[in-house]
């Protein structure tokens, strides 16, 4: 289960509305333990996709590489990552399971009309064939 | 040593450790003696054929090896290695 606190949850809505019609992306840092993700601070960062981000976003690994140093300095782990898909449903595409990680949780936010809509958090396996729901309260 | 930096997921099959330190003079070397000393690990870091995955960067301090000299790239015993994944995606 993956429980985002509420400012953190407000900033990452605020930067996928503010991203629409463009996908946004970023890193949730927070804690792990008994069982329970819990994320208490979003850290925007810029989608580096280098074609039309409407329906991509890429992370540059200097970004994730910084967010992670970022966590253990305030004693915070990096918990998973967030990005929208803008007027679509929060699903886990074949192109974000194929580009993913298992290491981590992945919530979309799905963007309708450039205002949050709802949103679904996945974890990958470490093959990348498949993505399974995690529970997740915001 | 060099010393690796183990992502917080992963400390699950590390004790906890936060980060390890491991015999080596390459990355490459240092890399298989962390999953030699924990095999856990191996599945999360290199694939059937022995290879690094797709989805896992290896730095060397703020380089990552693709651009020195990849699991051949020299590692001193202040050196740091960081496994950082690889993240993209889309609606599409």
């Amino acid at each position: 289960m993956i429980r985002i606190e509420g400012a953190a949850w407000a900033s990452m809505v605020a930067h996928a509305e503010g991203a629409y019609p463009n996908e946004c992306c970023g890193a949730m840092l927070g804690s792990n333990g008994d069982g329970v993700k819990l994320v208490r601070e979003a850290l925007p960062l810029e989608n580096a996709f280098a074609g039309e981000q409407a329906a991509r976003y890429e992370l540059r690994p200097e970004d994730l590489l910084a967010a992670d140093r970022a966590a253990r300095e305030r004693r915070m782990e990096l918990i998973g990552i967030y990005h929208s898909h803008p007027d679509c449903d929060a699903y886990f595409s074949q192109t974000d399971l194929k580009n993913s990680c298992p290491w981590y949780s992945f919530v979309v936010l799905s963007i309708r009309n450039g205002k949050f809509h709802h949103a679904n958090s996945w974890l990958p396996n470490v093959e990348q064939t498949a993505a399974e729901k995690e529970e997740l309260s915001y | 040593m060099p010393k690796v930096l183990i992502p917080t997921p992963l400390r699950q099959f590390t004790g906890k450790q936060d980060a390890v330190a491991v015999p080596g003079a390459t990355v490459g070397e240092a890399l298989n003696a962390l999953t030699a000393q924990f095999p856990e690990l191996r599945k999360q870091i290199f694939n059937d054929e022995g290879k690094v995955r797709s989805f896992v960067n290896v730095y060397l301090n703020d380089e990552d090896v693709r651009y020195l000299g990849k699991d051949a790239t020299a590692a001193k015993d202040d050196d740091t290695i960081s496994l950082v994944p690889s993240i993209a995606g889309g609606r599409r």
